[in-house]
């Protein structure tokens, strides 16, 4: 029963020599997606294409239902994946990262896999982006003593948005389920739209 | 009108969408963790600085927790190995799909030095985001998001509610 690493069906040593073949998938399946190139990427912020909206809920939602799914068949066990290794939240820090880095999405044209593709896609900006995100994380490791407190603070610890909002899970899940219709439907209006191409 | 021509001959969104969520699924059973990406980005940053002063990167205040007693090396990790995949895994796509072009993506009136800068720009921006939020648009957005982590959507939100605001003020560079 999954997750095969938490119980103990696989070792870690085995974990890694599956990391490169899921990178693989994850690879391929982002360069198919289009998301090589930074026009794919920025097209969504001025309404002309919102293939990124579209890619990523539906990868989020089948995702979020294939899990669900697994832990009805038997063959994944959600409770460990809640308890133990899914990502703690820290409200302050990622609220105020999400900001920063989605300046630096807008402005950049990439998020750190899809500029992996790019440099894989032969794209000149893709790399320069890799390294001004070397910068950037040196930047952030050296302003320690102006930020250290900072990070990792307003710790909530392992926490769902179903206990957040005292649903349950697939509750939740459908809820989610719903908004990315909407989102779907809302991404075609936004195509009308385009208000930067009239 | 801008022409698009670059936008075709790629999936159809929502079924690359599906694959890409089957292959979360997959992480997700087998590893209990989601995709990243942006780990492996810091990790290399800690190495680069590493070989110019060890000692002061091995005691400095973030880099530390890449270099604890008796860890492996920075690089030998999850992440960083997976991250080498999806690079192979892109180049497969690009050769098959005979995609290969060596060029920089920006707007058909955007000149090729403002697109660099912006890139370099928008990459350290990006570069300091990741390390606030622990996470990028792979682990926090997708993985967070898919496993409904209250920290992710909030990071989520984040991100898309800044860059469609900002995106009115960097219009050149993509129009």
């Amino acid at each position: 029963m999954g997750p095969l690493l938490y119980n103990g069906v696989i070792s870690f040593e085995t974990s890694l020599w599956l990391a490169f073949p899921i990178g693989l998938m994850f690879g391929f399946v982002l360069e198919k997606a289009g998301f090589g190139d930074s026009r794919n990427l920025t097209n969504i912020f001025y309404f002309r294409d919102m293939r990124v909206l579209r890619v990523m809920f539906s990868a989020l939602v089948t995702a979020m239902i294939g899990l669900i799914v697994l832990s009805y068949a038997g063959l994944f066990d959600y409770n460990v994946l809640v308890e133990e290794s899914l990502m703690k939240s820290y409200f302050w820090p990622q609220l105020v990262g999400g900001i920063i880095f989605g300046l630096g999405f807008v402005i950049g044209g990439y998020c750190p896999g899809t500029a992996i593709v790019g440099v894989a896609s032969g794209k000149i900006d893709s790399i320069v982006f890799l390294i001004g995100m070397v910068f950037g994380i040196w930047v952030f490791a050296f302003g320690w003593p102006v930020w250290g407190w900072f990070y990792k603070s307003s710790d909530l610890g392992r926490l769902t948005l179903w206990q957040f909002f005292g649903t349950s899970r697939d509750l939740m899940a459908l809820i989610i389920l719903i908004m990315a219709l909407a989102a779907f439907a809302l991404a075609w209006l936004g195509e009308k739209w385009a208000p930067y191409d009239k | 009108m801008n022409n698009m021509d670059y936008t075709k001959g790629y999936w159809n969104p929502y079924v690359a969408g599906i694959a890409l969520g089957l292959v979360l699924t997959f992480t997700f059973y087998v590893m209990g963790t989601g995709l990243g990406a942006s780990g492996a980005v810091a990790r290399t940053a800690a190495v680069v600085a590493h070989t110019v002063s060890p000692q002061a990167i091995e005691n400095q205040a973030y880099f530390k927790e890449f270099y604890r007693e008796g860890a492996s090396h920075p690089l030998f990790d999850w992440t960083v190995i997976e991250v080498i995949g999806v690079f192979v895994g892109g180049l497969i796509s690009v050769i098959l799909s005979r995609r290969f072009s060596v060029g920089i993506g920006r707007g058909p009136t955007a000149g090729v030095g403002l697109r660099l800068f912006m890139a370099f720009f928008g990459g350290v921006i990006a570069g300091v985001g990741t390390r606030f939020a622990m996470g990028c648009t792979s682990g926090q957005a997708l993985s967070g998001g898919a496993t409904m982590v209250v920290g992710s959507w909030v990071f989520m939100m984040a991100v898309f509610a800044t860059a469609f605001g900002a995106a009115y003020f960097v219009r050149k560079e993509w129009s």
